[in-house]
């Protein structure tokens, strides 16, 4: 697998497995929800590192700058990194 | 009097900060036409009286919910603004602070956890940000109580920033958010320490998994064993030896026999003690809730509060995510069970914590159902523990099962939607054992003031409908559904009136009726599933309204029946 899409534009976060690290490129998720996510610390240019992904489409825990987070398949797919 | 407002994002301390700055008179209450909780007290500084108000904790101030909007609201009500900050998380506590310097109150920033940020490698140079931000910071950590009296002093030279411009849009700020964190903090890197291995263990999904079943099999050992030992041990000799005797002969000696003997010991006599049988106000109705429920409110509160003061609930709630997700639900409703697992009323309280109606719904109604709540467990486990722990097993499987079930159905009836979860998970902290303890205090006490007036008027009531022979009419009202669908003796419709009061009690009045196992068992899954008792019903009217609340009830009692003539079939046939 790339490390970036065709484009350059980064690929989800939902394709890092248990430890591996990356930089956060963009959130592509509604305005509000952006928000939200950058006051949990969750934005552009953090590099985040995946501590567990649940079995059977299960939450990711990831680690951006020592805060913890639980977060949905869903939502973690669209937030595209870049590995590192 | 001038009002100082102390703002600050959730979980940064800032009610540590209020306490330390208050006296003993403080006030909680909710804002006005919202549940935003706020509380607001007095402090004395340099001789002159400020009232101090505890503004919610929000990461911003732009008015997207009820909290931000009162937090919004309260801001501009104050004279001075103390802004607290976590400085381990300096970045995301940023962009609150300027949305406050924007609106050019006078303002001090106070920068809290600062001894953390050593320990973490976090390096920020103070008097950049001081001037950066153009206000003044105060280090601060409020748990250890450092810096809180340079606080109070530097109110005095709160003045508003002239340094950030306003307003700024939401990309901007992020922006001057960024560019003053390239200029004040350097974060080193450092190993992860073992305490944190061993936090990331408790979620990782192959270690995580065992070490939850290991927990809750520990928690619900410790619960019941040490429940047991509390009253073998304490309480049965205390209630035999000498409550007992003691208030027989107090009775006996001014109403020796007659209605007001029997209302207050019932059948009790010095030779023979009845604590569970004998209806008496002041045998059945003390021995209930101290001898037999209260030791188990103390251990499973204890318990509760150690898993919630540990940072243990988060990490549970990643792990049964998936799970709760094929029941409508997500991971964080395990929280309201949790609480449930104890009493309904909070458990349906802390429901708001999920995000859509359907999911508060569904966990709301399968919780009323079948989630029996402490002082329920205690008398089934006392009453069925004595024909063998099998009788205990089957009415809690039962349970599980229809929890299961339910939620399976209700997730493709009820209409709405069921987002995913997104939970901060808080590092594990050492739980403090003097917090630890208040808090059980606090949770028996109020337990005791809630459950001893209701046990008492249940009782009464009992007597009354005995001695009108109101009992014997309605019996034979529900009999052709309580014994012959249900293989009960007619005489349990008693027990199905005071459950709606309370149902510690309603289980109490299953033993004088010398059922069988069985009986007792099927009686039980009823009891815990045919409606909530009356504080958990007004709880639920009111988060849910009226016609969800009746959607609720129609499901409480179709469930229970069906539950109930199953079992019976299986348990003693047709």
């Amino acid at each position: 697998m790339s490390d970036t899409s065709p484009d350059g534009r980064g690929v989800p976060l939902t394709s890092l497995l248990p430890g591996e690290r990356a930089k956060i490129i963009a959130l592509e998720h509604g305005k509000g929800r952006q928000h939200h996510f950058r006051t949990m610390g969750l934005m552009e240019g953090k590099i985040v590192k995946v501590i567990a992904a649940q079995p059977a489409r299960g939450p990711f825990v990831i680690d951006v700058e020592g805060t913890q987070i639980a977060i949905g398949r869903g939502m973690a797919r669209h937030i595209l990194i870049q590995k590192i | 009097m001038k009002k100082i407002a102390l703002t600050g994002c959730p979980n940064v301390g800032k009610s540590v900060v209020f306490s330390r700055l208050t006296g003993v008179n403080v006030i909680s209450s909710n804002y006005p036409g919202t549940t935003v909780d706020f509380t607001k007290g007095t402090t004395a500084i340099g001789g002159e009286k400020f009232e101090l108000i505890d503004v919610p904790g929000t990461y911003s101030l732009e008015p997207t919910s009820k909290a931000e909007e009162v937090a919004q609201t309260m801001l501009q009500e104050g004279d001075i603004v103390i802004n607290v900050v976590d400085a381990t998380h300096l970045e995301r506590n940023l962009y609150l602070t300027l949305e406050i310097l924007e609106r050019k109150k006078p303002t001090i920033v106070a920068l809290n956890l600062w001894d953390e940020t050593k320990h973490l490698g976090i390096d920020i140079d103070v008097e950049k940000l001081e001037q950066l931000l153009g206000v003044p910071i105060v280090k601060t950590c409020a748990l250890c109580g450092t810096g809180i009296k340079e606080l109070a002093s530097a109110v005095g030279d709160a003045k508003p920033s002239k340094t950030i411009e306003s307003p700024m849009s939401e990309e901007e700020r992020w922006l001057r958010v960024g560019e003053i964190i390239r200029d004040v903090q350097v974060v080193h890197h450092r190993h992860h320490t073992i305490r944190e291995r061993i936090a990331d263990a408790t979620v990782k999904p192959a270690t995580g998994i065992p070490i939850a079943i290991l927990a809750i099999l520990f928690v619900f050992l410790f619960i019941i064993e040490i429940g047991n030992a509390i009253i073998e041990y304490l309480l049965d000799p205390i209630f035999c030896n000498y409550y007992g005797p003691w208030i027989v002969g107090v009775v006996n000696s001014f109403a020796p026999s007659g209605l007001l003997h029997d209302l207050l010991i019932g059948t009790s006599t010095v030779e023979a003690l009845d604590f569970e049988q004998s209806l008496g106000i002041l045998t059945t109705g003390i021995y209930v809730p101290f001898g037999m429920v209260l030791p188990f409110i103390i251990t499973f509160y204890f318990m509760l509060s150690l898993l919630e003061d540990l940072g243990y609930l988060p990490r549970l709630a990643i792990l049964v995510d998936t799970g709760l997700h094929k029941l409508g639900l997500h991971g964080s409703a395990i929280v309201p069970t949790i609480l449930g697992c104890g009493c309904n009323v909070p458990g349906a309280l802390a429901t708001r914590i999920l995000e859509t109606k359907k999911q508060r719904f569904i966990a709301m109604t399968l919780m009323a159902i079948t989630v029996p709540c402490m002082a329920q467990s205690a008398m089934i486990i006392a009453i069925l523990g004595r024909y063998g722990i099998k009788w205990i097993l089957i009415v809690y499987s039962t349970l599980f099962v229809l929890y299961i079930s339910l939620g399976l159905v209700l997730k493709r009836v009820v209409k709405g939607e069921s987002p995913e979860l997104l939970l901060e998970v808080p590092p594990y902290r050492r739980p403090d054992p003097v917090t630890l303890l208040k808090k059980t205090w606090s949770k028996a006490y109020s337990f005791l003031a809630e459950a001893v007036p209701f046990v008492i008027l249940g009782i009464f009531i009992v007597n009354l409908l005995y001695v009108f022979g109101i009992v014997d009419v309605l019996s034979r009202v529900f009999s052709p559904i309580l014994t012959t669908l249900l293989g009960l003796p007619e005489g349990a419709i008693i027990a199905l009136i005071l459950g709606v009061l309370r149902k510690d009690i309603a289980i109490g009045m299953l033993l004088p009726l010398g059922m069988s196992p069985q009986q007792l068992t099927i009686a039980c899954i009823i009891l815990a599933t045919y409606f909530p008792c009356i504080a958990t019903f007004f709880v639920m009217l009111h988060e849910l309204g009226v016609r969800y609340m009746l959607k609720a009830a129609g499901l409480m009692v179709a469930v229970s029946l069906s539950a109930g003539i199953i079992m019976r079939m299986i348990l003693i046939g047709i």
